[in-house]
């Protein structure tokens, strides 16, 4: 026969008290170990909308921006009007149209871009493409609905464009690789890595002062001219909406 | 029904090249380049067909991705004949057992031969301007190509090969048996 034996209940650890002096006494020894990070870390939250520098910080911000804004305003505005004087070509009352890519080849020998927007939009052959960063390309080729943007990568894509720290023209030259190449027909052009490359003021394909690139390393000259890799600021594979500027000349 | 779609699978595969072209998923590119989509196409066409066969779907499929890029002084079309022409000839040497290791070999080659072509056009293109040492960097282009196709052509030309080469052997067979 069996004789049922009470189980002893007056153990230590069956108090629930016990347990729960120890669950607070490792969390304890944890924040001491911690040196209170939980603590401080949940101060950061809930003193946060009470900082005294955030708030200061976002007024200067905001009038530096309004400031620059505005400036850059007046120079456009400067600009144009000494541009009508000299009767260069120009920016004129610019009618983009926003299109998306809906396809792009920015690997290999095909670079190239194609946009949701074509002669339907009135997208026209020869207008140039811009993206967040600067120039991307022209337009070489519109169907109905799409519109195909030959990007400056491309070895068939050939630019004029200004270097202006040394106010020299050079040549961009696409290659089928990631870095155009700039060629300055001068021996002694005195160009710099870091010296930005916008597009010309004297050219007739493009508007002028649309940044380009940053010249990235300078190759070893021959033949009398200089050729130099450019860095592009836009970014193809990246960009997914893009500005389509028709040029009026 | 059935047996129609069957033998029209090379060609609706033929219609989807040049969308894969233009596609251009970037998680299988390797350096932002891709692999040759047209040869895993024209290595099993033109090993079945023959030699003319892969020339004149060379000449096809060079005319179609070429009107799909914007290129106009350069041309994919001499490659991809040169690479018909080859691959038709390598049935006459091996009948059907090819390996798939083979297959990316070949592949392999076959792009090899298009980007050099390809590069060779640019350089000739440039050549007066004298500037054409701009382009050697973009040798790179040729190697990742080459990869890349090697490295994809066992999976998908043995597929290819075998819907390309199921409607045929089918009324073969049938035929041999009646005999």
């Amino acid at each position: 026969m069996s004789v049922i034996r009470r189980i002893p209940s007056n153990r230590w650890w069956h108090k629930k008290k016990n347990w729960i002096f120890f669950v607070s006494l490792i969390l304890l020894i944890f924040a001491r170990i911690s040196k209170g990070s939980f603590y401080k870390d949940f101060y950061y939250f809930l003193s946060k909308p009470f900082w005294p520098g955030q708030f200061q910080k976002e007024v200067i911000l905001k009038s530096v921006q309004q400031e620059s804004f505005v400036q850059s305003n007046l120079l456009k505005k400067d600009n144009k009007r000494l541009r009508e004087i000299l009767s260069l070509q120009r920016l004129s009352e610019i009618d983009t149209i926003s299109a998306a890519v809906i396809s792009r080849k920015t690997g290999g020998w095909w670079r190239q871009i194609i946009l949701n927007k074509g002669s339907k939009d009135g997208v026209e052959v020869g207008s140039f493409v811009l993206g967040p960063g600067g120039l991307l390309g022209r337009v070489s080729n519109t169907s109905l609905f799409t519109s195909s943007v030959i990007l400056l990568t491309s070895p068939e894509s050939k630019l004029g464009v200004w270097v202006d720290r040394i106010q020299t023209s050079g040549l961009l030259v696409g290659s089928g690789y990631e870095f155009p190449s700039l060629i300055i027909y001068s021996q002694d052009a005195d160009v710099k890595v870091g010296d930005y490359v916008s597009s010309s003021p004297a050219s007739t394909l493009l508007p002028p002062n649309i940044p380009i690139g940053v010249i990235q390393s300078i190759d070893e000259s021959f033949k009398a001219k200089k050729t130099a890799k450019i860095l592009l600021f836009a970014k193809p594979h990246a960009i997914d909406w893009v500005q389509i500027v028709e040029v009026k000349i | 029904m059935n047996k129609f779609i069957s033998k029209k699978v090379p060609f609706i595969c033929f219609v989807f090249i040049p969308i894969v072209f233009l596609w251009h998923p970037n998680w299988l590119g390797f350096l932002g380049i891709q692999p040759y989509w047209p040869l895993f196409w024209l290595l099993p066409w033109s090993m079945i067909h023959g030699s003319i066969n892969g020339f004149i779907f060379g000449l096809f499929l060079g005319l179609i991705l070429d009107s799909v890029t914007l290129e106009s002084s350069f041309t994919q079309i001499p490659g991809l004949i040169l690479c018909g022409v080859l691959f038709g000839r390598i049935k006459i040497h091996s009948d059907m057992l090819v390996g798939y290791f083979r297959y990316g070999l070949i592949c392999s080659f076959g792009s090899l031969l298009c980007g050099t072509l390809y590069f060779l056009q640019i350089l000739f293109n440039n050549f007066q301007d004298s500037n054409f040492l701009l382009f050697i960097p973009s040798i790179k282009n040729i190697f990742a190509d080459v990869f890349l196709t090697s490295l994809f052509a066992p999976l998908i030309c043995s597929q290819l090969f075998r819907l390309f080469n199921w409607y045929r052997h089918k009324p073969s067979i049938i035929y041999l048996e009646k005999k």
